[in-house]
């Protein structure tokens, strides 16, 4: 007899923490070590760069330019997967159009062409905190007052605004690349982030701890060109916690732990528990108008939003419980109200529910006398 | 006091956790027992994790250390015997245990019949409402290449959707002559019953199963239909509803009141003293009003959590709400408010289409108020829907407001104002 059935993700080796996802997973490290390490000497051993030889032989400028690049593709590619799986969901398709438009130009092309004019290179996508060497006064005097202008205000005026308007998801799932390789080629792997009260545990703490080590470099880094030459030591303390933030932030946790643990800790390893933006804007996102509406009494408890969630939200506790709700960890993908098979969830937009004179609850307290 | 629930799905998992939010566990010692499975788990979901979107453990809709938090103590046990006079349970393992209050939420069991033949199948036939059917579906799978689903109601298509994920060939034999007439206008249930067809499967109205034929090995062969129609199959799905699992409870030592299900009065009180019962399992005595079993997710919720209280010494009088429900065909998501089609002759509907797309609304109303909605292909808010009701709205206004009621995904509303609309008489 023929054999049928399919092998779904939660069975399929490279997305279920197979030996595959593992050799995926090492493969990934090792292309970020040549990406970061290339040329350069790691405990004695000499990185070969590669990557730098393999841009040269497409006739790019640099590695960098080769791994934006890719980044692209993988944005591209994951983006048009994603559109078709979810082409019934309008705030899915669009969400996606804009993170692939968003990639594309200002994360890749845009410093290409501001290059072409000898113009420094420059993200319009990035802002500090996540960017936290546009707010170092060194290179704030390098670069044109427009850009310099942008990035403060940018980051001091724009991203708390629209947090309060529209929740920390207008950055983290339509603008940024970090979550736009994520929603995008990270797609399959998305159900692998924890769902654990454990896991929620250490993300805020870890996530907090970034944000303030965040804070602690910029305004050492700050204070130390302040005083300029007068204290050598101090100085020289702020360039070692510059470089130590950059080692451990920058390159591990954004870049090597960020997405190449994609097969195995899921998609927003880094944004979950690392990325500072997203601390900020989760801390924002509380006190501001996006939530997330459920219907009450209509949660069949099934946990599809639980599972589809790469923040690792307990989505259903609250479904299950009528409880409208706004985690700071939440980036707004939408995925559970999508998976939802009863379309009980809703994200939103709006300082105050509906007035409900009548509410379930009082209509199902009314059912009874007691 | 002793709290003893028998069935750890639902209602009976509610109803511990309501009577642990108000006795501490000094106060009351809550047992729940279940054969089924360890932990409770979402019954609704079983399709998702046949379509192997959710393990097992995703089911669960509480962490497994809550139990233990708040102290209740999980029995895997089947219970075999009730003895009211001494208040005691027998448990399958030979075992005792004695109750102060005790809660039947023993929930439903699948239907069958009779069908010529099926005595000499061994292997092939499958339901779909137990773990262990879901284990039974998973390792028949792989060895089949036809399946065949009887029963047109929401279990039946969920599982052709699952055979059709796992790519064998569905044929789906309902009775009626289009989807679901018990809940969809004829308009609706065809376009269900299209769009079925459309994702391959082999659906066939007013065609039911006559009789059926093992292989050598005693798996299923074939069905053969009563319009003469020879299928082969290798796995038979019987979905043709389901009803209380009574059996055992009938030849206990002392037997509570049993009819189709458990009867209890509008306080979940069984015949027997300190015997309460809850959820599918439960018949409920409303007066006038007649008996009323009510097989679905939300009032066994309910259910649980009243018939808790009742055991707690509350007065309760059950009331059921509006009615509301909802599903999914496939894609086509499905939400019903209050009553469309089990209405009075002659009572008047307005049947929205989407041209070119399934969304549709059908609204019954009569001359004061609109009685029910019947919505495909669209979100709804159902707590709005069932507040016109309540509300005693009439058509005029609902029509003018509709659109306060949906509850699509942002830039995905459904267009409200392009419908085709019209008037219907049932
Ligand atoms: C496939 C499927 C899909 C469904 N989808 C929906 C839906 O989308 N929406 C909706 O509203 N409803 C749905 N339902 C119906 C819904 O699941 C039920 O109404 C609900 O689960 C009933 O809960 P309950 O607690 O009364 O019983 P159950 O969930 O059946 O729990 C009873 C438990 O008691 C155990 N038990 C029975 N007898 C004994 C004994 N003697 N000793 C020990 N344990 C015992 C049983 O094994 C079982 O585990 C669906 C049902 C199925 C099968
Ligand atoms: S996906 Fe929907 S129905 Fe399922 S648990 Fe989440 S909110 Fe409830």
């Amino acid at each position: 007899m023929r054999q049928k059935g399919t092998v779904g993700w939660l069975k399929h080796d490279v997305t279920n923490r197979g030996v595959t996802a593992w050799l995926l997973f090492g493969a990934l490290l090792g292309f970020y070590l040549i990406l970061y390490y290339g040329g350069r000497e790691i405990a004695g051993w000499h990185v070969p760069d590669v990557l730098e030889s393999a841009a040269r032989l497409v006739h790019l400028p640099s590695k960098w330019t080769l791994y934006g690049l890719i980044y692209t593709l993988a944005v591209t590619g994951g983006g048009i997967y994603v559109i078709q799986k979810y082409r019934h969901n309008r705030y899915q398709i669009i969400r996606t159009l804009v993170v692939i438009f968003v990639q594309a130009t200002f994360a890749f092309s845009l410093p290409w062409i501001l290059a072409i004019f000898e113009q420094p290179e420059y993200y319009f996508s990035y802002l500090w905190p996540l960017k936290i060497d546009y707010f170092y006064p060194s290179n704030i005097l390098a670069m044109p007052l427009p850009f310099v202008l942008y990035s403060l205000l940018g980051s001091l005026l724009m991203v708390p605004l629209l947090g309060i308007f529209y929740g920390k998801r207008w950055y983290c799932s339509w603008v940024c690349g970090c979550g736009g390789l994520a929603n995008t080629a990270g797609e399959p792997f998305r159900h692998l982030t924890s769902k654990t009260s454990a896991s929620w545990r250490f993300e805020k703490w870890s996530i907090h701890i970034t944000l303030g080590l965040c804070l602690f470099t910029t305004a050492l880094v700050v204070a130390s060109f302040g005083v300029g030459d007068r204290y050598p030591q101090f100085t020289q303390a702020a360039v070692s916690v510059q470089s130590v933030y950059g080692f451990v932030v920058m390159s591990i946790l954004s870049g090597i732990i960020g997405v190449a643990l994609y097969p195995i800790g899921g998609t927003r390893v880094w944004c979950r528990n690392f990325c500072p933006m997203a601390a900020m804007l989760g801390l924002i996102q509380k006190f501001g108008r996006y939530r997330i509406r459920v219907k009450d009494d209509m949660c069949i408890s099934c946990g599809m939003c639980t599972k589809y969630c790469e923040m690792g939200i307990d989505v259903r506790a609250y479904a299950q419980k009528n409880q409208d709700f706004v985690r700071a960890s939440c980036v707004g993908c939408g995925l559970c109200a999508e998976v939802c098979p009863r379309g009980v969830l809703r994200l939103e937009n709006r300082w105050h529910k509906d007035p409900q004179e009548l509410t379930m609850a009082t209509l199902l307290n009314e059912a009874y006398k007691g | 006091m002793h709290y003893v629930i028998v069935g750890n799905g639902v209602a009976g998992t509610t109803a511990a956790l309501a009577i642990r939010k108000r006795h501490k566990p000094k106060h009351a010692k809550i047992t729940l027992i279940g054969d089924e499975s360890d932990y409770f788990f979402s019954r609704t979901a079983l399709m998702y994790a046949y379509m192997d979107r959710l393990t097992r453990q995703d089911l669960e809709p509480f962490e497994r250390k809550v139990y233990a938090r708040q102290a209740i103590d999980l029995v895997r046990e089947r219970v075999v015997d009730i003895d009211a006079a001494s208040q005691t349970l027998a448990l399958g393992s030979g075992k005792s245990l004695s109750y102060d209050k005790l809660l039947l939420a023993t929930g439903a069991k699948p239907r069958m019949m009779p069908f010529q033949g099926v005595e000499k199948v061994k292997e092939g036939i499958v339901h779909f409402v137990s773990i262990q059917d879901l284990d039974e579906c998973e390792r028949l799978t792989w060895s089949t290449n036809q399946a065949t689903v009887i029963g047109g109601g929401l279990i039946g298509v969920e599982l052709a959707e699952c055979f059709h994920h796992h790519k064998l060939d569905v044929t789906f034999l309902v009775r009626e002559p289009y989807f679901w007439p018990m809940a969809l206008g004829e308009e609706e249930g065809s376009l269900v019953s299209e769009h079925i067809r459309a994702r391959g499967v082999d659906l066939r109205h007013d065609e039911q199963l006559e009789f059926m034929e093992a292989d050598a090995q005693g798996r299923i062969a074939s069905i053969s239909t009563n319009q003469g129609n020879k299928l082969a199959c290798q796995m038979l799905a019987v979905c043709i509803g389901v009803g209380a699992d009574t059996a055992w409870l009938k030849q206990a030592t002392s037997a509570p009141r049993i009819e189709r299900g458990i009867c209890v009065n509008r306080a979940f009180e069984t015949s027997l003293a300190n015997v309460y019962a809850a959820g599918d399992c439960a018949e409920i005595d409303m007066g006038s009003a007649g008996h009323r079993i009510e097989t679905i997710w939300y009032s066994a919720k309910l259910h649980g959590e009243l018939a808790a209280k009742s055991m707690m010494g509350d007065t309760i009088t059950y009331e059921p709400p509006i009615f509301y429900n909802s599903s999914k065909f496939f894609e086509i998501e499905f939400t019903t408010v209050g009553e469309v089609i089990n209405v009075p002759e002659g009572t008047h509907a307005l049947y929205r289409k989407a041209p070119g797309k399934f969304i549709t609304q059908r609204i019954a109303f009569d001359a004061q108020r609109v009685l029910g909605f019947n919505m495909l292909g669209s979100r709804w808010d159902h707590t709005v829907l069932m507040r016109w009701i309540a509300e005693r709205r009439d058509i005029d206004y609902v029509r003018e407001h509709l659109h306060e009621a949906q509850f699509d995904v942002e830039f995905g509303r459904a267009k409200l104002h392009q419908m085709e609309e019209k008037e219907v008489v049932s």
